[in-house]
């Protein structure tokens, strides 16, 4: 029983997720975090059978993670999207599956677009503007439709989400909380959806970081192209 | 116990040297110069290819004049000997011993395609270099084997750094350079370019040094597509995808008379007779190129 | 190369003999490592397993009648960690002892509690025991409570789909305060103030969830979890008999008392009465 939603605007991907984890129709908690960082530039929500979904967000970062040290720049959305994918496919035909859906979203710094990829158990993956994972998708999948469009800015692009949210809370049984966070070049940054004003409010947030910013880990694009002569 | 050390051929002198490695090292720069020249447009890469003898039948050899047809790619007109595509993205040009050579290239080929299946993504140009050379440096501390004797020039272009030029020896070391040169001549090769390299060439101006240092740095005067292989690595124009072009050993001609560097085929028979059969002895040169 | 580098790397004194195998004890090699467990040698030991058991009288013609049935509950507050669970072990319809410990005392500063498979529990937690004692031996200083559950949930996830059942809380008090983990077969692992689990667990959510709150002082919050088992045992069939009633506080767990449910419950029955009719006769002078 979970319920995640993502959403690509021009320069960044917003991702929800419910937080909510138990034992059939228990809630033991509340505010479970599901959606993990897996890079600089890129964040994935996962849901499907307890126990996986945990281990498999641990898996994809530490991997993505490993990646990123022994060659020096993260792997791109495109790609990581692909290798997930390519290890969902290898799990179900293993003894032992992850039962995963997964909503996989990140910023590529090297082309500055953003991505969006939805991916299921049996290694489905689809590059798609807006998705949602859950029961969810039978609520969220037409507002979204309705009220997204290409290029769409952070403060609209967050109407839309929190309109999902309502219509969520509004038709579904089932009573969920939401975390949120934002992808773009700067990073990935959690959002308070209860706040009045979450997009002013990582504005100045990011406004407050820069100056003493270390150099960043990942090498920009337009780094020497000679290693050493 | 006295075979432990035996099949051990890979073991430190007591000054502390590896002999094997640096013998493999010493054989390569006698093989075949190959020059590779890096520039903002793109890469030129120029190999000398050893003639073995006039009774040698190249005529179906890659890059002879039965290979390379209609619909054939650009990368498909020649090398073979001296020169590879290693991935789409990425040519190569090796000296050494030739049989090393192949299955070096048989390795990267089948790491690049490894990493096109996990990623959906051409391998970065530096992760290959890096691959090629874990596994020559697992040739250099293991018993029982026996190093690679092969130098390899790498070109290639990814969406990270775009373009660059690597080289890697048998020890497994590998390195960025922006004109560099591997096997005979290299280090009078190596001054000359250093003294004729520029920050901003053009493409044209990369395949122009890398070819004026070639005809200064082989024995002869005069370069043909009989003596050369020769391979450029660019964006294609419309779909700004790396582009890896092979010269067929028509254009190659076309290119050195424009050149004025030779390009006629009279006058490399008359080279090929005239030498016997290329530079060091005969049984030599077959083995490495 | 693999194979050569393989074969100049594997010892040759693999451990063949009769004599290496003897060493090390039960499931245990010589280094303390689980050597692996015995399973049915069909294809699909899971299935063949639920044939023949009985997990909460679902399968009643099953011979084997899994221990099952539970109410066991823990809880942070200002004061630590209140541990609370009820004693009854049935296996199908039957009650096969009043008298089960279902707190697993791992050390000093760690509980753990059981609910689901008993025998599963109890192997694994008193392993963890050793696990958490070679930390401390080999570190110099005692194993976080969210270092010792994540070796529990790493154990039980690598038996995933096997059969094992475990419900487990691990409590106590380490550098970074009390804290309380909820760790399952399933692979679960959560953090959390409150949780309670077992076929009893939501009645007891239901008189937990009402009277808690973080400020409790020590006797409030141990009235709340003898309360709720309490509770919990006069609803729940698979749950009674008797409270066992921990409390972790900074220098280690504390057992607080045993109560006997029916006692408690008529008790607390006569009490509510008794306030009760205090109430009315107030109300009848105020009238």
């Amino acid at each position: 029983m979970e319920c995640a939603f993502a959403i690509t605007g021009k320069d960044f991907v917003l991702i929800a997720s419910d937080m909510s984890a138990g034992r059939s129709i228990i809630q033991m908690k509340s505010n479970e975090n599901k959606i993990t960082p897996v890079g600089p530039n890129l964040a994935m929500a996962c849901g499907g059978e307890p126990g996986d979904t945990s281990r498999f967000a641990d898996y994809v970062d530490r991997n993505l993670r490993l990646y990123h040290i022994r060659n020096n720049f993260p792997l791109p959305p495109p790609s990581a999207a692909s290798w997930v994918r390519r290890i969902l496919a290898e799990s179900i035909r293993s003894r032992s599956p992850y039962a995963v859906n997964v909503l996989l979203g990140g910023f590529d710094t090297t082309t500055s677009k953003p991505h969006l990829y939805w991916l299921d158990y049996l290694g489905t993956k689809a590059d798609i503007p807006y998705a949602a994972q859950g029961v969810g998708m039978y609520v969220t999948l037409s507002t979204m439709d309705k009220w997204w469009y290409e290029n769409i800015e952070r403060r609209e692009a967050l109407d839309v989400l929190n309109k999902c949210v309502d219509e969520v809370k509004k038709r579904v049984t089932i009573k969920f909380d939401f975390n949120c966070v934002l992808i773009d070049k700067d990073g990935v940054h959690s959002l308070d959806l209860k706040s009045q004003d979450p997009i002013a409010e990582l504005e100045a947030k990011v406004a407050a970081m820069k100056p003493s910013d270390p150099e960043p880990i990942i090498p920009s694009s337009d780094a020497p192209a000679i290693a050493a002569a | 116990m006295a075979r432990r050390y035996d099949s051990r051929t890979t073991i430190f002198s007591p000054e502390g040297r590896l002999y094997q490695v640096e013998y493999a090292m010493e054989a390569i720069s006698h093989a075949g110069t190959v020059l590779a020249v890096l520039s903002k447009e793109g890469i030129a890469i120029a190999a000398e290819k050893k003639v073995t003898g006039k009774l040698l039948d190249l005529s179906l050899a890659p890059g002879g004049e039965g290979m390379g047809g209609e619909g054939a790619e650009a990368w498909m007109g020649g090398g073979g000997e001296k020169i590879f595509l290693l991935n789409n993205n990425i040519l190569a040009g090796l000296a050494g011993i030739t049989s090393d050579a192949n299955s070096l290239v048989n390795f990267a080929r089948n790491r690049a395609q490894q990493y096109l299946f996990s990623y959906n993504e051409d391998i970065p140009v530096e992760l290959l270099v890096q691959r090629l050379c874990d596994m020559k440096q697992g040739y250099t501390q293991f018993g029982g084997l026996r190093p690679f004797g092969v130098s390899l020039i790498y070109i290639g272009w990814d969406a990270l750094y775009g373009f660059q030029l690597y080289q890697s020896d048998p020890s497994g070391n590998y390195s960025g350079w922006k004109a560099t040169c591997i096997g005979a001549n290299h280090s009078s090769a190596t001054s000359l370019l250093k003294q004729d390299y520029k920050d901003d060439l053009s493409l044209e101006d990369a395949k122009s040094l890398c070819l004026k240092t070639m005809s200064k740095t082989m024995d002869s005067i005069k370069l043909s597509s009989e003596k050369l292989e020769f391979a450029t690595m660019t964006l294609h124009p419309e779909t700004g995808q790396p582009l890896a072009k092979i010269y067929r050993p028509s254009e190659l001609d076309e290119l050195l008379r424009t050149l004025e560097l030779g390009g006629t085929k009279e006058e490399q028979i008359g080279v090929g007779e005239g030498t016997g059969g290329g530079g060091g002895g005969e049984g030599n040169v077959a083995m490495s190129t | 190369m693999n194979a050569i580098i393989q074969n100049l790397s594997t010892p040759s004194h693999l451990p063949t003999t009769e004599e290496d195998e003897l060493k090390g004890y039960g499931n245990l090699d010589e280094m303390g490592r689980i050597k692996g467990m015995q399973i049915p040698r069909v294809p699909d030991p899971t299935a063949f397993l639920n044939l023949y058991t009985d997990s909460m009288s679902s399968n009643p013609e099953a011979k084997i009648k899994l221990a099952h049935g539970t109410t066991t509950l823990a809880f942070r507050f200002k004061g630590g960690i209140i541990v609370a669970v009820d004693s009854r072990a049935t296996a199908g319809s039957y009650i096969a002892s009043g008298t089960v410990k279902k707190v697993i005392e791992i050390n000093p500063y760690l509980l753990g509690t059981m609910a689901g498979g008993a025998a599963d529990c109890q192997y694994w937690e008193t392993y963890l025991g050793m696990r958490c004692r070679l930390y401390e031996l080999r570190n110099k200083e005692r194993i976080s409570v969210a270092a010792a559950s994540k070796i529990l949930s790493n154990i039980v996830y690598g038996y995933k789909g096997r059969g094992l059942s475990m419900g487990t809380m691990i409590c106590g008090w380490d550098k970074t305060g009390p804290a309380l983990f909820y760790v399952d077969s399933e692979g679960q692992r959560l953090k959390g103030d409150l949780f309670s689990v077992g076929s009893g667990s939501t009645f007891a959510y239901g008189v937990l969830d009402q009277g808690y709150s973080y400020d409790l002082s020590d006797e409030e919050a141990q009235e709340l979890g003898r309360r709720s088992i309490i509770a919990a045992g006069h609803r729940d069939a698979f749950s009674g008999n008797t409270c066992n009633l921990y409390h972790v506080r900074e220098n280690g767990w504390e057992f607080i008392g045993n109560y006997d449910v029916s006692q408690q419950w008529y008790e607390y029955e006569a009490k509510k009465k008794a306030a009760r009719e205090a109430a009315s006769s107030e109300m009848a002078v105020e009238v």
